[in-house]
């Protein structure tokens, strides 16, 4: 009798029927494919947001800017726009400053003009090359040109843009000091936040940090994805307006209930804005101590004048500032604009009405509760143009014309 | 609502494709497919919709009394009113201040000074589409063609139909009524690669193709006057190619729209700039249009039945009223009226022209064409003779902005409208590295649309 001897499985595929292995491995190739897909997917949106930012603003690809925020710079000067960094449509020059580049000291026969302010002087919702100092450098010399001048007339003005967003008073005033009077101005045009006193603490100049070194964000900072902000803006635009306002109610509202009582401002403030008005007559006397003529423009905002006021752009200005109610924020605006009326008429300095030309624009003059859009920027560079010439007068840089035609509402 | 915006991508579409899918009735599927239509449709201006839901109405009445009566004095009246209420709603939003002021134009050259009004009415998007839509329905009722549908929300799906409602392709009942007819019975996985495919390609057309082109043919036909003749050959040529992918764009999306709800939309666009003459050029853009002119106005006005100069003016009419279809401005009806001149000059010469290489006649024809959107683009005529004489006269000036990056992206458009496949010619069955190329596309065409520039479609103000 001859026996079979039994033999040994020795391989998995003897256990399992060969159909089920097939399907297996298609499960693993399909699962493969589509993870390979996914990752396909994720560089192809990353690498195309890189290089529309290129077509676009002409913003490397490894660009190491990646916000608003990564255009400033603390050294020795304190904090300031950060040389020859651009994010997008923000393109500083070599000195910090948004705008084209320029010299450390103006050309011959070139009138500079220096802006100071925050985040409505550096420009934020309008189109590149339209914000306000751009657009006053394009009005001044149109007036010049006009001969508004009369025969004592420069060869042309120079705006530079020293404005950068969340500057207050007192870092504008070191900046003065410390970096700006470097530059030689001959009028420095100054258009202040007063909201940002109704801050948790009253502003106060950032530290010069005296290792003086510019820190450049690191390489980590190139490789953050731009699809993430992409979508959040995104989504942002999407969602319903009243949608956005109810969210901004409760962030506020959460915020608000672990503050200690009383903490919210429900009045304007008096020594909140006596601060205001002691700082911008600071800011005056460096202007004059640095050999400049300072302008002053009263702050306007999208509530000043109008019959009622728009809910949403309220409470989302609120957001900012959540230690003041919305109505006390537009009071405190209103209330400093007087407070810069006085000082400017005090300290004998021309102070143009920005915030009663701006009041009487439509609506679309901004792009939110504060920021100008490009119309409102032309009217601001208009209105500042004209305290700009007058000021010019009085540094001796402009005569008075033969016949004029100024629609200046200013103090003087 | 855009198809290229984030919220149609993301919310609107998602939602409408899932309910629809859920459903298993035919009548709440056209419910569902009506609802999005209006959901679709009132983004803009929830006002318009009552106007659809009228001429629907007026329709969908009309139609019903084709399959109530058959006396012709009844038949006629089902027929002539409503197409002349829908053409008066047309005519009321689109043309009334067109025509006041032709009518000021025209009593001025009199000497008679006669001030009209100017009314402040906002035109319904998409209203030249569904008006289309409904009249081709009414005269087909009553032809005979088709069997007007008693289901109304099956008739009100077909005009409001999101895929289609703003810039076509005007489709003919006919021509979607089986689908319509079987929406119940429907397999969701049957038409999902393919109306996958569609989509996004239509979506890398316009995105990525014609936005890119719109970059720079915008502004510098802002500034027309500064241009130089190479400045206005790019603009025009960027223009020409822009408004193909545009509109060839969306006409694709919409046909992959039409597929993931298992309705075939029939093709819009055949490669239109490789025509060898003006006949085969019509035969391949808007052809949707194209074949409704040839069939509603035409053909019943005599075609070419009549003799030769009855031909030539049944042409130059059709061509015409096309034009003026695009747009209540004469620089419409201009152009309309060249192509009608450009059909006519064929029949004439084609013997001749047929004779010719097909390289030069590809080539010939599409610099016609492209004479001719300059009539179409220009927003008065002085631009468009501005335009003409510097792009056949040298004269300096500028470029368009960005002209390194301009005639790259040209060179692509040209590549791909002449020498490549359009998505009706492509196989969109795809193994992994088809679909690697479909994902990239549509995350290409994706970073764009997240970069917050959605722009409107062309034809969406015809």
């Amino acid at each position: 009798m001859t026996t079979t001897p039994l033999r040994e499985r020795t391989s998995v595929d003897e256990y399992v029927a060969p159909q089920e292995h097939a399907r297996a491995g298609r499960v693993a190739t399909s699962f493969a494919g589509w993870i390979g897909i996914a990752l396909l997917f994720a560089f192809v949106l990353e690498l195309t947001c890189r290089v529309e930012d290129w077509v676009t603003y002409r913003a490397p690809l490894l660009s190491r800017y990646t916000s608003i925020n990564d255009l400033m710079t603390h050294d020795a000067d304190g904090m300031h726009g950060r040389p020859n960094a651009r994010y997008l449509k923000w393109e500083m020059n070599a000195l910090g400053m948004r705008g084209p580049s320029a010299t450390p000291t103006p050309a011959p026969g070139t009138v500079r003009i220096i802006t100071v302010g925050a985040s409505e002087t550096f420009g934020l919702r309008e189109s590149p090359g339209r914000e306000y100092p751009r657009q006053l450098q394009d009005s001044v010399n149109a007036r010049l040109a006009r001969g508004e001048c009369g025969a004592n007339a420069p060869k042309a003005f120079e705006v530079l843009n020293a404005g950068f967003a969340g500057m207050g008073l007192p870092t504008i005033e070191q900046d003065l000091r410390l970096r700006i009077q470097r530059l030689a101005p001959t009028i420095i045009v100054v258009y202040p936040t007063p909201a940002q006193y109704l801050q948790d603490d009253v502003p106060f100049a950032a530290r010069p940090d005296s290792t003086a070194r510019i820190s450049e964000p690191s390489l980590v900072h190139a490789l953050r994805p731009r699809t993430i902000e992409r979508v959040r803006d995104q989504i942002k635009q999407v969602l319903p307006e009243w949608l956005k306002t109810r969210l901004r109610e409760i962030q506020t509202r959460d915020l608000l209930r672990y503050a200690p009582a009383n903490w919210r401002f429900t009045a304007v403030p008096p020594e909140r804005l006596d601060a205001y008005d002691h700082h911008l007559r600071v800011v005056i006397g460096t202007i004059h101590r640095i050999g400049a003529v300072p302008v002053l423009a009263t702050h306007s905002n999208l509530f000043m004048g109008r019959q009622s006021l728009d809910h949403d752009a309220i409470i989302a200005w609120e957001k900012f500032y959540p230690r003041a109610t919305g109505q006390t924020i537009v009071d405190f605006d209103a209330a400093a604009r007087l407070a810069t009326l006085r000082v400017g008429l005090d300290s004998g300095v021309t102070t143009v009405d920005a915030a009663k030309v701006l009041s009487a624009a439509p609506t679309a003059a901004f792009g939110d509760f504060v920021h100008f859009s490009d119309l409102g920027s032309g009217h601001m560079a208009r209105v500042v143009g004209d305290g700009v010439l007058a000021a010019a007068r009085t540094a001796g840089v402009c005569d008075t014309p033969t016949a004029t035609t100024s629609t200046t509402d200013h103090v003087r | 609502m855009l198809f290229n915006s984030f919220i149609f991508i993301f919310a609107f579409l998602p939602v409408a494709y899932t309910v629809f899918w859920m459903l298993r009735s035919t009548t709440w599927r056209y419910v569902w497919l009506t609802l999005t239509g209006y959901v679709f449709y009132g983004y803009w201006d929830p006002r318009f919709c009552l106007l659809m839901a009228f001429s629907t109405l007026v329709s969908y009445s009309a139609g019903r009394g084709f399959l109530r009566w058959s006396d012709p004095r009844r038949r006629k009246l089902c027929l002539v009113v409503p197409i002349v209420v829908d053409l008066a709603l047309l005519a009321f939003f689109k043309y009334a201040n067109f025509g006041l002021q032709t009518t000021h134009d025209v009593l001025h050259l009199f000497g008679a000074d006669v001030q009209v009004p100017h009314l402040n009415i906002v035109l319904p998007i998409g209203i030249s589409f569904y008006t289309f839509h409904t009249i081709t329905y009414i005269v087909d009722g009553y032809r005979g063609v088709i069997r007007p549908t008693r289901n109304f929300f099956e008739f009100a799906t077909y005009v409001s139909l999101f895929s289609q409602l703003v810039a076509g392709p005007i489709v003919r009942f006919r021509q979607i009524e089986e689908d319509l007819e079987s929406i119940g019975n429907h397999d969701r996985r049957r038409w999902l690669e393919r109306g996958l495919s569609f989509f996004v390609i239509g979506l890398v057309e316009k995105v990525l193709v014609a936005d890119s082109l719109a970059a720079f043919v915008d502004p510098a036909l802002a500034h027309y006057a500064s241009l130089s003749t190479v400045g206005a050959w790019m603009a025009m040529l960027g223009y020409t190619f822009q408004l193909y992918f545009d509109f060839s764009g969306y006409s694709t999306m919409a046909v992959g729209l039409g597929y993931l709800f298992g309705l075939r939309i029939p093709q819009n666009f055949n490669s239109p700039y490789k025509a060898t003459d003006p006949s085969d050029f019509w035969r391949r853009w808007h052809i949707s249009l194209s074949s409704v002119l040839r069939d509603y106005l035409y053909i019943p006005l005599g075609g070419n039945r009549n003799g030769i100069a009855q031909t030539y003016r049944n042409l130059v009419i059709t061509m015409l009223l096309g034009g003026l279809w695009h747009g209540a401005s004469w620089t419409f009806v201009v152009w309309g009226a060249y192509h009608g001149l450009l059909l006519s000059l064929y029949r004439a010469f084609s013997a001749t022209w047929d004779s010719l290489s097909a390289a030069f006649r590809r080539a010939a024809t599409f610099v016609l064409v492209v004479i001719g959107w300059v009539f179409f683009r220009a927003t008065d005529f002085s631009m468009a003779l501005s335009l003409l004489r510097k792009m056949f006269s040298p004269v300096r000036g500028a470029l368009v902005p960005q002209p390194e990056l301009a005639a790259l992206a040209i060179g692509i458009a040209a590549a791909w409208a002449m020498a490549g496949p359009n998505a009706f010619e492509m196989r969109h069955e795809y193994k992994w590295p088809g679909r690697a190329v479909l994902a990239s596309g549509f995350a290409a065409a994706l970073a764009i649309i997240i970069g917050l520039r959605t722009s409107p479609f062309l034809y969406f103000q015809f």
